[in-house]
This record gives structure tokens, C-alpha cells and sequence, in this order.
């Protein structure tokens, strides 16, 4: 069945971890734990590992030392499919086969759920049908996805990892490519997901502000590990930002959300500031 | 004399033309078909189909058996409709039985079964690379068995051996490809270029063969290269039926990951699949299909190009119904190619693989200038 609250609350954590590709190590030592049942945002200057950690989590990549923890379990020795039915992953800038129909990408994200003779049982079609009608694609279930403006795209997508089904969904980098608009409009439908079904999502994003804005649990990541994590009002701070960018900021309150919002000094612009002041 | 011989051949070139025709209407009215779904359940066993498909498979099988039957009627030597069909159905013997039976009947069914192995190959591999202008000819797997049984021709081995020898060359050429692209894991584009370039390997050392050897071998080897269904026996026919049975259902149960899989690595392993693993099934299996048929019928061009994309064309991304319309249709383009290539220049017989060539060539370049436009 879709989506309910019935289904156990799922815990994601991980200890000690150190994860490279074979090269020098990305991310070291570092311990994170996911807050069940909110969004949390994972922010960091480019190669910083923010990717790494996400593909580490959702088990495809093996750590080096420590481990991913989901439900209690070393997430390395449980099944693929058992993975796969409390975990979602939609990587950065997925791209579909050519002329697929928005449905048939959705039908897709059943697969862990289907069996070699049982591809399309009463549970199958009715969340294949919820994810199209959270993610307003219904109406274009039947369109070609490269027909699509790149905002519907990602709903595509996001609705075909919603047909998933799984409590907790990582996200990466789902905003990029994407103008202003389609931007909010992808990450207010995340919201709106986590608000009313419950799911704990986790995503990287580029942006600090809307980091601020949609995250209930910010997590910033410098040095291979992370540097701060908590509720963005209480860990964005200038000094914070300029450690994890190594770029000077103010820091005010967004007049619209009331969360906090990075303003970027120019370096040069810094200079004359502090020079009138003094 | 020399009319006996041109004025069925008039008739065939009608026939022909009217099979070409044909083939432009069934396509206009592919168009009319419906797009709905139906969902097959039935306690612990369920499915989705599509309509279109379901209508557009049927059409299939129905032009095999037209040209399964057009194919032991005509030839060059005249046997009635009704004759031919006796002697090959239900009255075996008789004074056509060689004609139809020894000469016909198995010519007809390996173009059906080969058309089927290399349709499907070509599938394969275009889902797997995402890219519609892939194949296995292209990325070298044909040459692999050409290699082989071009110097088993040259060097004037036993000819018996030729089937096998080419299968292994196709199946080594897959594997060594396999090998070069992979980098922590094979990725669809690297195999591509490895591919070309070890096709373009291949051909230098088919080159090689043909001019170290006597000419008049290296004749049979250049023959054997073009593809042909000429003296096409049951033998043939057992060798890929055997092939099929083992490959085809394999391809239908891994297509439901093939599926998976164009979603991208990422995508496909966090969703539950064993990426390497199933690459790895994909390719040894579009690579024994097409080994299959190479080894029967020679290096075919075009077959395994362009049939898949015609497939898509007409009935949309891949699926389990998808990849069964894709083999009968290759049947159909292959059994259409052989009936040109044995009638067009009556009593001059060309190779099939000519004809698959003429038609898939102009074909390719539509495909490209379709391509070009959409991007």
C-alpha cells in the first residue's frame, strides 16, 4: 500500500565513517544522525564530500571504516531489496531514456517491490497513482518526458521515487538546472511531502538560503566531516558560513520565512567596510 | 527460355512492391492503435500490458506466416501455391519435396529465427547504452565472429567448424570489451568506444586475412561475410532454435531490469539492483544472441540497428511485450530482405545481407537526421 504511518519509523544514522573512491579519503570520521520525520539539508563548499555522503547512506558506496546504520542494522548487511523499501535515492540530474512516458518512469520506481511474475499488483497501481497525483503529474502521466519543462521533469522524477514508497528519501541536489521558480516549486513539493506524509527526506543543495529556509536540520560539511548540524536558526551563524565557504557574510533574517539568510560580502567590499569603520 | 525465367520474376517484383506498400500502410495504421492498458491479476501473479502492443504482435506473427508461405512458394523453380504448402504442412514427399522442404522450408525458418536473435541482440544493447544508434555490428561483436570464420575459410578449415568458431569469436570479442571498458564499473559510453574500436581492429585484421590468402578462399570468406541465408538446412535451424530457447526467455526475464538499469547506476543500485551483475547478464546475452546468428547466417547488417528502433517506434520504450514485438519483427524484416534479395535480380541471387544493408542503410541516415532534429 502507499505510503502510511502504520509502516515502522525509520532510523538512519552513521558512526565513524570514512569513505574515498579508492584515492584519498572524501569524508573522515564523521558521525551524523538523521532526524526521523524532518528535512534535513546537507550544505558544503564544491568536492566537499556532500554527494559522497549521500550515495554512503544510501548504501552504494562501501565505507572505508565505520558504518551506515539504518533501523539498527549495518545497512552493508542487509539485502539489497530490503534497503531499497525504506530508502530512496534520486541522484543529481537523472536522465531518462529517450521518450519515455512520465508513467512508465514511474511505474519504474515499483521494482523493488515486484517479483518476476508479480509486476503489477493492486499496490503497484495505487502508488503509482498516489506519486503522480501528489506531484501534480497526473494530468501528464501520458506525456513524453523530454517533452517537459525541466521543473515538471524533476516532478517526474521525484514522483517516481515517491512510487518508492519509502519512508525516508535522499535527494541530491534535486534543484539544479532548474530556474528561480521551478526551484521553489520542487522544494515547497518536498515540503509539502514531508509535511503531510511523514517522510524524512535528506538532500544536498547548493543554495545556503534555501538550505535555511526548508531545512528543520541544517547540516554543514567542511574539513571531510561535518562542522555543524542543528535547526538553522541556531547553528547559521557568519562564522559558520565563512569556515564552510571560507567566504565572509552577514547573516539576517529572511524577511519572508524568518530563517535565517546569508548575505555574501565581496572580499573587496569587506576591506573599504572595514577600513570606514575604523 | 529467357522468358520462363523474367516473367515470374515481373510478378515477384509486383509482390514486392506491393509488400513495400503494405508495409507503409500497416505503418499509417499502427498509428490508429489504441494506447490503454490492461492488467492481468490473478492471485499471486500479476502484469501490465499494453493494448497496442498486444495488436501490433499479432500483425507480426500474421506477416511471418504470410511470408513464411510466400517464401516456400516462390523461387525460380514453379511450384504452385497450393503444391508447396502441401508438400511442406501436411503431405511431405512427393515431387516437390526437395524443392520446398530441403530447399525452401529451412531457409524460411532460419530468416525467421535469426531475424528473432539479432532484432533482439540489437535491443539489448540500445536499452543498455540508452543510445538508439548502437548495436552489435557496430561495437564489434559481428566482426568478432567474422574474424574467425573468415580465417577458418581462408586457411580452408573444416567448414563445419564454422559455426562455432564464429560464436566463440563474438562471444570473446564481447568479453574483451567488457574487460577494456571497465573502470570501476562498465559505463555505456566506454563500452561504446571500446567497442568501435575494436571493431575497427577487427576489420583491419579481416583485411589482413584477405590478402594473405589465396584469392579464391579468401572468395568464399568474402561471400560468408555479406550474410547470406543461401543454403540455409534444418541443422541451421536446430542450432538456433537451441540458442533461442536458452536466450530469448533470458532476455524477456531481464528486460524488467534492463528497465532499471537506463535510469542510470545510481538510480538502478538504490533501488535494489546488483548493477555489474546485470550488465554483465545483458551483454553475455545480447552477445550470445547475436553470436548465434552470426554464426548461422553470417554478419547481417543493420538488422539488429535498425528493427529495435522501428520497434520503439512503433510501440514505445522497452518492456517485456516490447522486446517479443522487437524478435518478430526482425523475423519479418529478415524474411522480407532474403525474398528481395532472391527475387529482385531473378535468377542473379543476392546476398541477404545486401539487402538488409540497402534497406537499413537510408534507414540509419533518416535515423540520424531524426536524431540531429531533436536535439
Amino acid at each position: 500500500m502507499p505510503f502510511d504511518a502504520s509502516t515502522p519509523r525509520p532510523t538512519l544514522l552513521a558512526q565513524d565513517l570514512s569513505l574515498t573512491y579508492g584515492g584519498p579519503m572524501i569524508v573522515e570520521n564523521l558521525g551524523i544522525e538523521v532526524p526521523t520525520g524532518e528535512i534535513s539539508v546537507v550544505v558544503g563548499a564544491n568536492g566537499c564530500g556532500k554527494s559522497t555522503l549521500l550515495r554512503a547512506l544510501a548504501r552504494l558506496l562501501k565505507p572505508a571504516t565505520g558504518a551506515v546504520i539504518l533501523d539498527g542494522h549495518d545497512i552493508h548487511r542487509q539485502s539489497t531489496k530490503t534497503v531499497a523499501k525504506r530508502l530512496g535515492l534520486l541522484p543529481q540530474a537523472p536522465r531518462a531514456p529517450d521518450g519515455v512516458l512520465v508513467s512508465d518512469l514511474v511505474r519504474r520506481g515499483r521494482y523493488p517491490h515486484q517479483h518476476l511474475f508479480n509486476q503489477w499488483s493492486a499496490s503497484d497501481e495505487a502508488a503509482v497513482n498516489l506519486a503522480l497525483e501528489l506531484t501534480g503529474m497526473d494530468e501528464m502521466a501520458d506525456s513524453s518526458v523530454d517533452e517537459l519543462s525541466g521543473g515538471q521533469r524533476q516532478r517526474a522524477w521525484i514522483a517516481m521515487a515517491l512510487a518508492q514508497d519509502t519512508p525516508l528519501m535522499l535527494l541530491d541536489e534535486p534543484t539544479t538546472h532548474l530556474d528561480i521558480a521551478h526551484q521553489m516549486e520542487v522544494l515547497d513539493l518536498l515540503q509539502e511531502l514531508n509535511q503531510t506524509e511523514g517522510r524524512t527526506v535528506v538532500m544536498v543543495l547548493h543554495d545556503l538560503n534555501q538550505a535555511c529556509r526548508y531545512a528543520s536540520n541544517f547540516i554543514a560539511m567542511a574539513d571531510k566531516t561535518i562542522e555543524a548540524a542543528g535547526h538553522p536558526s541556531e547553528v547559521v551563524t557568519p562564522e559558520l558560513i565563512e569556515k564552510v565557504f571560507g567566504m565572509p557574510v552577514i547573516v539576517i533574517d529572511d524577511p519572508v520565512a524568518g530563517t535565517p539568510l546569508c548575505i555574501p560580502m565581496a572580499r573587496s567590499g569587506q576591506k573599504e567596510r572595514a577600513t570606514a569603520s575604523v | 527460355m529467357s522468358l520462363a525465367i523474367n516473367a515470374p520474376a515481373t510478378g515477384t517484383m509486383a509482390a514486392i512492391a506491393a509488400g513495400l506498400v503494405l508495409v507503409g500502410f500497416a505503418l499509417r495504421l499502427s498509428e490508429l492503435l489504441p494506447t490503454r492498458r490492461g492488467a492481468i491479476r490473478a492471485g499471486p501473479i500479476s502484469g501490465l500490458f499494453q493494448w497496442r502492443v498486444v495488436w501490433l504482435t499479432l500483425g507480426a506473427v500474421a506477416s511471418i506466416l504470410g511470408l513464411m508461405a510466400v517464401g516456400l512458394i516462390v523461387g525460380d523453380f514453379p511450384v504452385s501455391a497450393r503444391d508447396a504448402l502441401r508438400t511442406a504442412l501436411w503431405d511431405r514427399g512427393g515431387e516437390f519435396d526437395f524443392i520446398v522442404n530441403t530447399l525452401r522450408f529451412p531457409r524460411v525458418t532460419v530468416a525467421v529465427l535469426a531475424g528473432m536473435c539479432l532484432a533482439t541482440s540489437g535491443a539489448i544493447f540500445q536499452g543498455l547504452i540508452n543510445n538508439p544508434l548502437v548495436s552489435p555490428d557496430i561495437i564489434g561483436i559481428n566482426n568478432g565472429a567474422a574474424v574467425c570464420a573468415v580465417f577458418i575459410l581462408a586457411v580452408g578449415g573444416n567448414v563445419s567448424l564454422l559455426p562455432y568458431a564464429a560464436f566463440v569469436g563474438a562471444l570473446s570479442t564481447a568479453i574483451v570489451i567488457y574487460i577494456l571498458a571497465w573502470k570501476r564499473g562498465v559505463s555505456g559510453s566506454r563500452l561504446v568506444l571500446v567497442g568501435i574500436g575494436i571493431n575497427a581492429l577487427l576489420a583491419a585484421v579481416i583485411t589482413f586475412i584477405q590478402v594473405r590468402y589465396p584469392i579464391e578462399r579468401v572468395a568464399a570468406a568474402a561471400r560468408w561475410q555479406a550474410g547470406s541465408l543461401f543454403g540455409a538446412n534444418w541443422e541451421d535451424a536446430r542450432t538456433l532454435i537451441i540458442g533461442i530457447a536458452i536466450l530469448l526467455p533470458l532476455a524477456f526475464v531481464l528486460t524488467r531490469r534492463l528497465r532499471i538499469l537506463q535510469l542510470g547506476d545510481d538510480a538502478s543500485a538504490a533501488m535494489g539492483m546488483r548493477v555489474e551483475r546485470e550488465r554483465l547478464l545483458l551483454i553475455a546475452t545480447g552477445s550470445g544472441l547475436a553470436a548465434i546468428a552470426v554464426a548461422v547466417v553470417g554478419p547481417l547488417a543493420f538488422v539488429a540497428l535498425v528493427v529495435p528502433h522501428l520497434a520503439r517506434l512503433l510501440a514505445g520504450n522497452i518492456t517485456g511485450g516490447v522486446l517479443i514485438l522487437t524478435a518478430l519483427l526482425g523475423s519479418v524484416f529478415l524474411l522480407g530482405a532474403d525474398l528481395i534479395a532472391q527475387r529482385l535480380f531473378a535468377p542473379t541471387i543476392l546476398p541477404a545481407g545486401v539487402v538488409t544493408a540497402a534497406l537499413g542503410g537510408p534507414y540509419f541516415l533518416f535515423l540520424l537526421a531524426r536524431y540531429n532534429r531533436a536535439i
